[in-house]
């Protein structure tokens, strides 16, 4: 079995973040509150509570070296909280929006944060030190509409944003005194902030979950029509690949090396995309068991009740008490699954991760015994 | 100039007319000669022009794959032969079926949607309700 624990924190997970060590987990339950949870002799127990934002968090991460976390929430603010003693001592960061903020992440070295938010426009914070407080530069017009998720470059300053007008681009955001230019790429990149470097229109419908490659030379994204792209050389001509897929759509993607990515969304299964040796990305398999139930028909889903009264139209006697609803076989998830995160300790091999779902669960898996998929980490 | 364009634009029309009508009179001879799966091939090639004033282009295409559509007696095995890059655009075929309300053509779309769900899957009709950039 792949999933290795699994914990029910609330009703409903709205998303969640590790502690540098992996001994806390920070999550909203679908309210306006942040929930720390550690896990003592087995169990997990609230230590802390944040209570700040007036409506729901919608992201929160939590920066592995300087351990700080940052939240936004749709009050269309965000707060950065350091760990001073036993308490979190918040700090408002004006991100001067209109509408609320979707999605957040810390740069590679912790020392910048992007925000993702409904007014169309990206934020990216970092802290002033002359001044004691956090900037927010503000990147707009680029985008046609929600900003749904931000992912940044290994090298701190390539920022890929995903967004409901179906496209994904990706800006510089280069910030004078807090990057240094790279001598040997000075002339030819263009590290001007808020320059988009590409816009992919690779998808006619809503775009979520974009991720980096670990080196940052493939990015992955995936849109709501059941499809996840992957996309190489990133530049004035990037190659891309569209790979669709028979299931329900994918919310979030996390890469676990160069050639394999993990998908999760409405299926309630972690999917796995590898690419073979010549780079050519396909789906190899779901993570979670499936089983396929006894009764009831060939599709043996959760929708196979319904699918029954749909086709008996045509088929006048067919009765529908032949027809057993039938719960999703075999996954842990109950419901959608909207956050995936990296749960890698430093210097082991075994890639472990966790997911959080609009099902309430936390739930650990570990790939190690996993032996077909040795050959992509 | 814009005289020109317009002038333009009204041959383009004629030219893809032509080119559904010549689809639609190939796939009734496809038929006529049994050959339902290379009738439903033809008529899943390409999409019609998506220009909101060439609606009638779109009703003139679909009249072929109509009849292609109806021909097909054993649904499995057409869909055992088909490439699966066309199971996309069959079934955005089959919602227009459905929508057309009438009662032959929406048996043989539902009977066509059920198999094709099950070949495709849920992604399959995902794309086909989520693509508003290629139409039928």
């Amino acid at each position: 079995m792949a999933a290795v624990a699994v914990h029910q924190f609330a009703q409903c997970i709205t998303c969640h973040a590790w502690s540098p060590d992996h001994s806390m987990v920070a999550l909203c339950p679908n309210n306006n509150e942040v929930h720390i949870y550690r896990l003592v002799n087995d169990k997990w127990e609230k230590v802390h509570v944040l209570q700040k934002h007036d409506q729901i968090v919608s992201g929160i991460d939590w920066s592995g070296k300087s351990n700080r976390i940052v939240s936004v929430s749709h009050d269309r603010n965000s707060y950065v909280w350091n760990r001073e003693g036993p308490e979190w001592v918040p700090t408002l960061v004006i991100l001067r929006l209109n509408r609320a903020a979707l999605c957040v992440q810390w740069s590679p070295k912790e020392n910048k944060f992007a925000v993702g938010s409904g007014a169309k426009t990206v934020c990216v914070c970092y802290y002033e030190q002359e001044n004691n407080w956090w900037v927010s530069k503000v990147i707009r017009k680029k985008h046609d509409s929600s900003v749904t998720s931000v992912a940044w470059h290994p090298n701190n300053i390539l920022l890929a944003t995903t967004s409901t007008d179906g496209k994904c681009r990706v800006f510089s955001t280069f910030i004078k005194g807090v990057d240094t230019r790279e001598s040997k790429t000075g002339s030819s990149s263009d590290p001007k902030f808020g320059e988009q470097i590409v816009q992919l229109d690779l998808s006619s419908s809503w775009t979520f979950g974009v991720k980096w490659s670990p080196s940052g030379n493939t990015l992955a994204y995936v849109g709501h029509n059941s499809m996840i792209y992957f996309v190489d050389d990133i530049g004035p001509s990037p190659l891309a690949q569209n790979v669709a897929f028979r299931n329900l759509p994918l919310r979030d993607v996390q890469f676990f090396s160069e050639k394999m990515v993990i998908g999760v969304g409405f299926d309630c299964n972690p999917m796995i995309f590898a690419a073979d040796k010549s780079g050519l990305w396909s789906f190899i398999r779901f993570l979670g068991e499936r089983k396929e139930s006894l009764s009831g028909p060939k599709s043996g889903s959760q929708f196979s009740e319904a699918f029954g009264k749909l086709y008996g139209q045509a088929k006048h006697g067919l009765s529908n008490d032949t027809v057993e609803p039938s719960k999703i076989q075999g996954a842990v998830h109950d419901n959608c699954i909207n956050c995936i995160a990296l749960l890698n300790k430093k210097g082991s091999e075994t890639k472990r991760f966790s997911t959080s779902g609009m099902d309430g669960k936390v739930v650990i898996w570990d790939l190690g015994n996993q032996q077909d998929l040795k050959e992509y980490l | 100039m814009a005289e020109a364009k317009k002038s333009m634009g009204f041959d383009n029309v004629e030219d893809i007319l032509t080119k559904i009508e010549n689809k639609s009179l190939k796939i009734e001879s496809l038929i006529k000669q049994y050959k339902f799966i290379e009738a439903i091939k033809t008529a899943l090639e390409g999409y019609p022009p998506q220009d909101e004033r060439c609606k009638h282009l779109q009703s003139a295409n679909w009249i072929g794959v109509h009849k292609a559509l109806m021909a097909i007696k054993d649904v499995e095995g057409m869909l055992r032969s088909l490439d699966p890059q066309y199971y996309d655009i069959l079934m955005k075929y089959a919602y227009r079926g459905l929508s057309s309300g009438n009662r032959t053509t929406c048996d043989q779309c539902l009977k066509i949607h059920e198999k094709l769900t099950e070949k495709a899957g849920f992604g399959c009709i995902l794309r086909s309700l989520v693509d508003t950039v290629n139409t039928v």
